[in-house]
């Protein structure tokens, strides 16, 4: 049987839009949940979330089908943050590899003699309390909370990451040892709370 | 054996990032090292506490109604043939009687259609300009922050406009005839709703310019200037071109280099795609 040509359209249409909705939807916790993380206020995270899916909405026809829409709508999420007003400030800065010492062995800044130095029942406890952890990964630079949100939080695989953040998988993996060197050493000293920001 | 595992090592393992041979390994070395096997086994319990702490944000009940509407609102332009089907059907069941009667609900209810989705695109119009707005405010004030030069650095127009060939899906022409003081500093490649597009940069005095030419049916609006933050941001079109300027230079300047560029593009209009 012949569609009308109004018909037929309608009908792809009606295929089409709900894919993306169905989707994006499912991302909105998370895109919400990392968009609040990296803005760290309410209003911005709104905002961010709200241009991410307009943008991911316009741009769904560039968007290959089979390919991970997750990692398709983060990216757009951390440009559309790199973007924006509160993510100029890390724009600023100096790169967190020319202050830290990038190394893809991750070896450099905290040597693996480092890592434990508290006994294991106290390293527990130090992870059963959600209030030192976010102290924690909110005193991480901004690179490095990145990874952990997207690698623990979100569950990515190094190579979905380093799609996300446009950066080699060995980048990904030298600033995921730096986090979780980092957040080991400041659960290991709850008094201490450094700047999140980046030197200027 | 004497070889501990490396942090990056220990961080593959609990990611669970190692292949066969290279966990097969791991593994062989954590049966005998005590000292790996707490080390993994620390990485393993703070992975799963920042996975725990980490989902610490949950959207607005609002948020997501409030994105379903504009979803909305983006695809009701594409509606029209199935509301007009509907007015169809619903005046088919009238009697020969009715048909005047039915005539006037149909106009009623047409132009009701009609306002409403004027309305709508009204609605799209503004949020879509509005979103512009802010991406090319915040693309202009981000390349005013950075330290880092234009991508191409050349005040030669014939140096700037073929650096772009392969980079966009779209040519252009610049001026060869600036406003008085005004000066052409280099151009980057910049996204724009997700596409690219090409940045200009100028100089108007010591006030710095940026003009995003991008490759969009024109909406039809015509030209606009709206006020952000303190910049003027000048919409306009060339062909199949839209273009938008920013600057905090006086609007009257603005539109100067706005003009030399728009006609700049009308002896060249079969160059693009």
């Amino acid at each position: 049987m012949t569609l009308l040509r109004w018909k037929r359209e309608t009908q792809e249409r009606s295929h089409q839009t709900p894919v993306f909705e169905e989707l994006a939807v499912p991302c909105l916790a998370s895109l919400y949940n990392v968009a609040f993380w990296l803005s760290r206020n309410a209003a911005d995270a709104e905002d961010l979330v709200q241009e991410t899916f307009l943008k991911a909405l316009r741009g769904f026809s560039s968007f290959q089908p089979g390919s991970n829409f997750k990692a398709w709508i983060f990216r757009i999420l951390r440009n559309t943050y790199l973007t924006s007003r509160s993510g100029l400030a890390a724009r600023r800065t100096v790169a967190l590899e020319e202050e830290l010492g990038e190394h893809e062995s991750g070896t450099a800044l905290y040597p693996e003699g480092a890592i434990d130095r508290e006994t294991p029942e106290l390293n527990l406890i130090r992870l059963n309390d959600r209030a030192a952890l976010h102290a924690a990964m909110e005193s991480l630079p901004a690179p490095l909370l990145e990874v952990i949100l997207l690698c623990d939080v979100e569950e990515m695989k190094y190579r979905e990451a380093a799609a996300v953040l446009e950066i080699p998988i060995g980048t990904v993996m030298s600033r995921i040892a730096r986090a979780r060197t980092a957040l080991r050493r400041l659960l290991s000293s709850p008094t201490r709370t450094p700047s999140r920001e980046f030197r200027a | 054996m004497s070889d501990h595992l490396s942090p990056l090592a220990l961080n593959a393992l609990a990611d669970g990032e190692l292949d066969g041979e290279s966990l097969a390994q791991a593994n062989e070395h954590l049966a005998g090292c005590s000292l790996c096997t707490t080390g993994a086994l620390h990485q393993s319990l703070l992975k799963s506490a920042t996975a725990r702490a980490g989902q610490r944000y949950t959207p607005p009940p609002h948020l997501q109604e409030r994105l379903m509407h504009l979803a909305a609102a983006e695809s009701s332009q594409a509606e029209r043939p199935e509301l007009r089907s509907q007015v169809r059907s619903s005046g088919s069941r009238w009697g020969t009687l009715g048909w005047a009667t039915a005539a006037v609900l149909l106009l009623l209810f047409g132009t009701a259609l009609i306002v409403q989705r004027n309305l709508r695109k009204a609605e799209v119009a503004s949020v879509e300009h509005t979103a512009l707005v802010s991406e090319v405010f915040d693309q202009h004030v981000a390349t005013l922050a950075g330290s880092l030069p234009p991508q191409v650095v050349s005040t030669d127009r014939h140096t700037v406009k073929p650096w772009f060939q392969g980079k966009i899906p779209f040519s252009f022409n610049l001026p060869e005839n600036l406003p008085k003081d005004t000066t052409l500093d280099g151009a980057n490649l910049a996204y724009m709703r997700n596409q690219p597009v090409a940045q200009l940069l100028y100089s108007i005095g010591k006030h710095r310019v940026s003009v995003f030419v991008s490759e969009r049916p024109s909406s039809g609006a015509g030209d606009s200037l709206v006020d952000h933050s303190g910049f003027h941001v000048m919409d306009f079109s060339a062909g199949d071109l839209e273009m938008v300027a920013i600057s905090d230079v006086d609007p009257a300047r603005l539109a100067e280099l706005a003009g030399a560029i728009r006609r700049a593009q009308t002896g060249n209009q079969q160059q693009h795609r």
